[in-house]
């Protein structure tokens, strides 16, 4: 029984990572109906921009690992994120909004091969950072790592407070910001209907950059706690985590980013679930990838709508 | 983002004389400055510091000079033999094209080549120093020629696709074409240094440049319509010549057989892309299952499966396994398109890598080693005939990668073949009418599910035919050459070549396996540039650089000159196919 709860657990807090990531898809996806495929790279940038503020940190504070890194660590692997996808909206996505569907999906391949790479090639130029080619050790920021805590017989994994209590946080944000706030009432309205939207006075490209802006910053909030989980990061981070956050978002329903959070936890718990009572050969860590893509895949075929139900779209 | 005009419509009015002399002298004293040294010592590109003695590269400048020029030339040559009445039957072709348009593009061609080479000289000697005295001479001849050529008013639109010339004047032109392409490929291969093969290229694209904007380009593709057996014979033909070239160096050879498994590989990715518009981007793992399934059945010692059947009776499985792979992967069509599709099969290529690294005897049954893959494949012996060893012929030594090229031209030739036939055929209509329009084709009673089932099994089994040809080249099979990236390669030729051609998705397989063998410096940043590529190409020009028409219209139904344009040539495609 414990071993299963701790699985659970360890489920739980993987979910909470893919949910913060695939809320970027599904925000995305809801306004403009483009997977930006890219986001998984958003993920990676944000981590690597937490670590370099980290390390710039560090020149003056000589390498400090004290809780008040974290917050400065979260804004700027936030502004890193933030300032990418702007960016990659402005010049890559835009000038092909009218185009056929596959022109954006092919963009967006492009973007990921770039990004991986030029953080690949370029990181560790920049003097005074580490060489990005092989994985870099992220700093051990004290309360969240350490020794597992143990709270009634469970051994709780201390990054795991984070993830859960950021994704807790970033929920009730989203919340918010989209039902109450002006700018998320626009999204709404972009959400269903862009050409009555922009007759209605609503800058479109303006909510669009901000639903980009909004799943990068929570993407960048996933790269540090994913830092901290498991103690490195890597230029390649970016392509598995995305495209398990991917199946994230779709498992909910993609478009509805309470699905998101949902399809995310799901998934994660499966996935824990799947690596640790799927008996003989095909069980264990080596298959339970393969799980992950045969659920996306089911999913994709039988409920392409998700768990929780998205607005139906015609995904031609 | 619009560059701003300088040469504004009004200047181009006043100064165009200015401007015709300006690009005549220009594209003269850059042909003559072939003849000045360019560069201090001979070690930069091919020896350019002889007075008197041009290099390749600079009989190729000199070669674009010229083109300059006799353009520039054209604009007081036609009136003057207009006036006198000579050669009537050449003025009248001469009048549909346009040698303004092609001044222009050489105009900007030379500046970038003589750039390159500029650039090339500094970077391979240290230093600006390093250029000599004629290589500034060209420099400023190709600047004289840039601006003359920009100040020239716009000319008329080529209309030379619609010339009627002699049928032996067209064979010989195919001729001519392919020769000197494969001259050229031959030239730049044999190149060990990176920058030549950078200039070489440049030089390659000028002239494509020159050739699309006079209209000669348009009349080539007429003509190569016209005559498309000619030109799918002599194309094999010159491919086939290509061994003979190498002088028994199979340096080379290695890559051009890459070259062609990567680009049957491509062609059959094109039938479910560029045909019918189901985005595929696991299609790696089918050449991967047609290597594995080669492997597990080959002669090599590390084999798992102890039936060793001929290579024919192996490759048929192959091809078989995969397509039935295809099947699977593509039976969620049914349910799923678009963007779903894509994930779909993504999710497959990474559950097949996946499960081929863990069919290691620990984490599944041992069927490839895992991660270790499958090695010591021997080579193919078919017939009697060794692939490994050397065969001379005709006293030119042809050595084990020239075998396997001739085997995969073979292959290539029937993917080929296939492709062309199902292209013209009722499925290849049905194919692109599921791709422009899903629901109208299936309501003009097109199978859908049915053509898109074939569509995925079918270039699935070129993959499978492939990758068992792949498995004997490369001697050993590992999962970790079928990852995501590989698949991301081939969508990247179908798209950069251009989508539902044969041409060119060879082409842009081509391209993108030799330009990163030849660039060694390049090599590292290859995969960057690579991503950079798609990015623009997708905002420049979506549908590739030899693109099918139709599919030109999709990604430019706005622009309605081009969808005039293409609209009025269509019909006349279509009666030649139906013919």
């Amino acid at each position: 029984m414990t071993f299963f709860l701790d699985q659970l657990l360890n489920g739980l807090s993987l979910g909470a990572l893919y949910a913060l990531i695939a809320v970027g898809y599904t925000v995305v996806y809801g306004i403009i109906q483009l997977i930006n495929f890219a986001h998984g790279e958003i993920f990676m940038i944000g981590a690597f921009g937490a670590l370099s503020t980290w390390i710039v940190l560090s020149w003056v504070t000589g390498g400090s690992t004290a809780w008040w890194n974290l917050p400065l660590m979260l804004v700027g692997g936030m502004l890193v994120a933030v300032l990418t996808a702007v960016v990659m909206e402005r010049f890559a996505y835009r000038p092909l909004r009218n185009a056929p569907r596959l022109a954006p999906l092919i963009t967006a391949i492009g973007i990921s091969i770039f990004l991986q790479e030029f953080v690949r090639l370029f990181y560790g130029r920049i003097p005074g950072f580490p060489d990005a080619k092989s994985a870099i050790p992220f700093p051990q920021i004290e309360f969240f790592t350490g020794d597992a805590v143990n709270v009634g017989g469970l051994l709780i994994h201390r990054g795991n407070f984070f993830v859960v209590g950021a994704l807790g946080v970033c929920w009730a944000f989203l919340w918010w910001f989209v039902n109450k706030t002006g700018t998320g009432r626009a999204m709404q309205a972009v959400s269903q209907d862009p050409d009555t939207s922009r007759l209605m006075g609503i800058d479109v490209d303006r909510i669009i950059v901000i639903a980009f802006a909004v799943g990068a910053a929570l993407a960048a909030v996933a790269g540090l706690a994913s830092g901290l989980r498991y103690g490195n990061i890597d230029f390649k981070m970016g392509f598995l985590a995305g495209l398990k956050a991917f199946t994230a978002a779709v498992l909910g329903g993609i478009g509805n980013i309470n699905g998101a959070v949902v399809g995310g936890l799901t998934l994660g718990v499966v996935e824990a679930m799947a690596t640790s009572f799927i008996p003989g050969q095909f069980g264990g860590p080596a298959w339970k990838d393969v799980w992950a893509f045969v659920l996306l895949i089911l999913i994709l075929v039988f409920r392409p709508q998700g768990l929780v139900g998205a607005k139906v779209v015609d995904r031609a | 983002m619009r560059i701003p005009t300088i040469f504004t419509p009004a200047l181009q009015k006043r100064y165009h004389t200015v401007g015709r002399v300006l690009a005549l002298a220009g594209g003269l004293l850059f042909a003559a400055s072939a003849y000045l040294p360019w560069a201090y010592s001979g070690d930069a590109l091919d020896d350019m510091s002889y007075l008197g003695g041009p290099s390749t590269l600079q009989f190729l400048g000199m070669f674009l000079g010229l083109i300059l020029a006799f353009c520039a030339a054209m604009g007081w040559i036609e009136p003057w033999a207009d006036a006198r009445k000579l050669f009537p039957p050449l003025l009248r072709i001469s009048k549909r094209a346009g040698w303004t348009r092609g001044a222009k593009a050489t105009g900007i061609g030379v500046l970038v080549y003589i750039g390159i080479v500029l650039i090339a000289i500094t970077l391979e000697l240290g230093g600006l120093v390093t250029v000599e005295w004629g290589g500034w001479v060209a420099l400023v001849a190709a600047l004289a020629g840039f601006v003359g050529s920009r100040l020239l008013t716009a000319g008329r639109q080529p209309s030379l696709e619609r010339a009627r010339t002699a049928p032996w004047v067209d064979i010989v032109a195919i001729a001519l074409v392919l020769l000197a392409g494969l001259m050229l490929a031959a030239y730049a291969l044999n190149q060990v240094d990176g920058g030549t093969f950078v200039v070489i290229l440049a030089f390659a694209g000028v002239l494509t440049a020159f050739l699309l904007r006079s209209g000669i380009g348009g009349w080539l593709s007429a003509v190569s319509r016209r005559h498309r057996t000619v030109l799918v014979f002599s194309a094999f033909a010159v491919a086939f010549l290509f061994p003979f070239t190498q002088n028994g160096s199979d340096a080379n050879m290695s890559i051009a057989t890459q070259v062609l498994i990567f680009a049957a590989t491509a062609v059959g990715l094109n039938i479910v892309v560029g045909l019918a518009g189901l985005l595929d981007l696991g299609y790696i793992a089918f050449l991967g299952a047609g290597a594995f399934t080669a492997a597990t059945m080959s002669q090599s010692a590390f084999a798992t499966i102890g039936w060793k059947p001929p290579f024919i009776v192996v490759m048929l499985i192959a091809g078989l396994v995969s397509a039935t792979l295809g099947l699977i992967i593509g039976s969620p069509t049914l349910r799923v398109s678009g963007d779903y599709l894509a994930i779909v099969t993504l999710a497959f290529g990474e559950i097949f890598r996946i499960t081929m690294s863990n069919l290691d005897g620990s984490d599944g049954p041992d069927l490839v080693h895992g991660s270790s893959g499958i090695p010591a494949i021997p080579n193919l012996n078919l017939f009697g005939f060794d692939f490994g060893a050397v065969h001379v012929v005709a006293g030119i030594p042809l050595g084990r990668f020239s075998n396997y090229f001739f085997l995969m031209l073979l292959i290539m030739a029937v993917i080929v073949l296939v492709f062309t036939r199902l292209n013209h055929s009722r499925i290849g209509r049905g194919w692109v009418a599921i791709r422009e329009d899903e629901k109208a084709a299936e309501a003009m009673g097109v199978n859908v599910f049915g053509l898109k089932l074939l569509a995925f099994a079918g270039g699935a089994f070129l993959a499978g035919l492939a990758g068992a040809v792949k498995a004997h080249v490369d001697q050993s099979v590992t999962p970790d050459q079928y990852i995501f990236l590989e698949s991301a390669f081939l969508l990247a030729a179908v798209v950069l070549g251009g989508m539902g051609t044969v041409m060119g998705v060879v082409l842009g397989a081509a391209l993108l396996k030799l330009v990163p063998e030849k660039l060694r410096f390049v090599n590292e940043y290859r995969m960057l540039l690579f991503g950079l590529l798609m990015v623009i190409m997708m905002r420049v020009r979506p549908e590739g650089m030899i693109p099918n028409q139709r599919r030109v219209l999709e990604f430019h139904a706005d622009d309605e000159d081009l969808v005039d344009e293409i609209e009025e040539d269509l019909p006349y495609e279509f009666a030649e196919e139906g013919s």
